[in-house]
């Protein structure tokens, strides 16, 4: 048994035949059992990144490694969703669970897909092009989890729930993945969609990796700074704005904050967009060694 | 990391002795996904294999009862009498439509193995869904074949056996009909071609909709590759044997068989064009003209003709399959 669930080293991946870069020299390591929050802009590499985890693309520069193996031979404990929910429409909800278990034999859970399935109020018989987007996510997610997967990757799983849905479903994952252990990982461009429920953050942009780590030890790396105008050196500043003579930064603290600044713990969705609006800021991986070594 | 397809063999080695096994599994999953086209086939196999039985039994015989009623059937079938006798016009129709039918049945073949088969599952974004399971691409392709091709050759083997126990009972009506055994739909139907172009229509559909990845442009891709490759093979049939000839000095032999090419003879029996002098002997003599000949295939050449040509269609095949293959392993993890 690993403890790693997803590790990349000069991950890329380039489309078509004007190379067009999804992408580039990626490296991260996410532990096993931890619930990450893939985050980024549209067209950032999140699923291209969710799929070279599940085997469905081939990297065409360095290496991806799921559950201590490639992922084609960890295909059977890695479940995905893609994010249009793609399902066979001719199936009907109780083929389409069938199918999870012809596909999976040992494996198979019917009475976690099935009650993910009747929790929404489907009708199993119901057609699967009757479905509406909401409802073919349900029936994706018990696909999903009938697998027993011991990795679940998510491409923007909750987009097209309503806030009711996404709320019970929400839970209905997390409380799964916390009796498994399952490693979870899911892709958002909705920062709130995911604070609270992820202890992981993996920010990328440009198909790179702009952030990775532990939640906690991310925001404990960062420092919101407001105060008048002047030098931040020798912190690394991530994005600075000025208002008349009045400086709000987001730093990563070299030492002590200089006197006259104010300073304090960003949110998580102050953290995210001030990456997001600085694509230049210099990248950063926090590794939770010092977490293992405690436990 | 170096023992990543052993420990794939060896995890399905294992799973082999679960109740179902992933290769069961995956033929039940192909049959339910396809269960519209399963029972098209067996709809069509009922229809195509009625008619030939028809032909067979009733059509055939009230068409031999109409001829003798109408007194054509002395001494050889007249073919004047065909139009007189609607029992045999329901024979040539019944009989003419099952070879059509089942001439057909290679190109729709290509044609929904493009699209529904495999263009409209990577353009619907499905094959993420199944190659997610616990099953590869290269197992999910090798399902999508195997599957299809068990129940095509075995309804296309029962349907050529039919259409030739008709064919050869019956060879008189045929005749009368001016029907020989090389005539395309026939000389396909009875024997081996039928199931090895339907083989290869299987396997070019699968290429061209790997290659385009959407139903409709796969559909016409398939359905033009394979009418392309079709008639390459098509033209290569009559030098797949050595051919018989005929010659004869006052004219051209009997038009015989499948006929490969024809000409005349100089004194020095070389072949040259025709000068088309017909019976001006001047003109004949002026040009060298001693004889004519004709290069044909007699109907014993149907076996040796048949397999050589099953040989290429199936080696084709092999390597659009193979192709396939490829281009799936280079895409995918």
């Amino acid at each position: 048994m690993t403890d790693t669930a997803i590790e990349a080293a000069g991950l890329g991946k380039t489309f078509g035949r004007r190379r067009k870069r999804a992408l580039h020299e990626c490296a991260f390591r996410l532990p096993a059992g931890s619930v990450c929050a893939l985050i980024g802009p549209n067209g950032a590499g999140k699923s291209t990144l969710l799929a070279l985890a599940a085997g469905l693309l081939r990297p065409t520069e360095g290496t991806v490694t799921v559950l201590g193996t490639t992922p084609a031979a960890a295909r059977e404990r890695v479940a995905y969703v893609a994010q249009d929910k793609p399902l066979h429409r001719q199936l009907t909800i109780a083929d389409t669970l069938r199918m999870g278990r012809d596909l999976n034999p040992g494996r198979w859970d019917a009475a976690v897909a099935e009650r993910l399935v009747t929790d929404g109020g489907l009708d199993p018989a119901a057609k699967v092009r009757t479905l509406s987007g909401g409802q073919r996510t349900r029936v994706a997610l018990a696909l999903a989890l009938g697998k027993r997967p011991e990795l679940l990757l998510l491409d923007e799983p909750m987009a097209d729930l309503d806030p009711l849905a996404r709320h019970e479903l929400m839970g209905a994952l997390m409380a799964d993945a916390a009796e498994h252990g399952t490693t979870v990982v899911m892709s958002s461009h909705v920062i709130a969609e995911l604070e609270g429920s992820c202890d992981h953050l993996l920010l990328v942009g440009g198909g790179r990796v702009r952030l990775a780590g532990p939640v906690d030890d991310l925001l404990a790396a960062h420092a919101l700074v407001t105060g008048p105008d002047g030098d931040l050196a020798p912190h690394t500043v991530v994005e600075s704005r000025v208002t008349g003579r009045q400086l709000t930064a987001l730093v990563r603290p070299a030492g002590p904050i200089g006197a006259g600044l104010r300073s304090g713990e960003p949110s998580l969705e102050e953290l995210v967009l001030a990456h997001l609006r600085s694509p230049d800021a210099p990248a950063l991986t926090l590794t939770d060694e010092r977490r293992e070594a405690a436990a | 990391m170096s023992t990543v397809s052993a420990e794939a063999t060896t995890a399905g080695a294992t799973t082999a002795e679960a109740p179902s096994t992933p290769f069961r599994g995956l033929v039940r999953t192909v049959l339910r996904l396809h269960r519209s086209a399963l029972w098209f086939w067996v709809l069509f196999l009922a229809v195509a294999a009625g008619a030939l039985l028809w032909a067979y039994g009733p059509g055939s015989d009230a068409a031999w009862q109409e001829y003798r009623t109408a007194g054509c059937a002395q001494g050889g079938l007249s073919p004047g009498c065909n139009t007189r006798v609607p029992a045999y016009q329901w024979f040539f129709t019944v009989t003419d439509t099952a070879s059509e039918l089942l001439y057909s049945v290679p190109l729709l073949t290509a044609a929904w193995a493009g699209s529904a088969l495999i263009g409209r599952e990577i353009e619907n974004g499905t094959t993420a869904v199944v190659w997610t399971q616990s099953v590869s691409p290269a197992r999910w392709l090798a399902a999508k074949l195997a599957v299809p091709a068990a129940l095509l050759v075995a309804g296309t083997a029962v349907l050529s056996l039919l259409h030739r126990t008709v064919w050869s009972a019956d060879r008189e009506l045929w005749d009368s009909m001016g029907l020989e055994w090389h005539e395309g739909s026939i000389y396909t139907a009875n024997g081996t071609l039928l199931t090895a172009y339907t083989l290869l229509g299987l396997a070019v559909g699968v290429l061209a909709g790997l290659i385009v990845r959407s139903a409709l442009p796969a559909l016409a891709g398939a359905a033009i590759g394979f009418a392309v490759l079709l008639n390459v093979i098509d033209s290569l049939r009559t030098h797949l044997w050595p051919v018989e000839t005929l010659t004869r000095e006052d004219g051209y032999p009997d038009y015989i068989g499948m006929v490969v090419g024809d000409g005349a003879l100089t004194s020095t029996g070389a072949r040259v064009s025709d000068p088309i002098c017909v019976d001006d002997a001047a003109c004949l003599a002026r040009h060298d003209v001693v004889g004519f000949y004709r290069d044909y295939h007699p109907s014993s050449h149907f076996w040796p003709l048949q397999l050589m040509e099953t040989g290429i269609v199936l080696a084709v095949a092999a390597v659009a399959v193979a192709a396939a293959f490829a281009l799936l392993r280079r895409r995918t993890a």
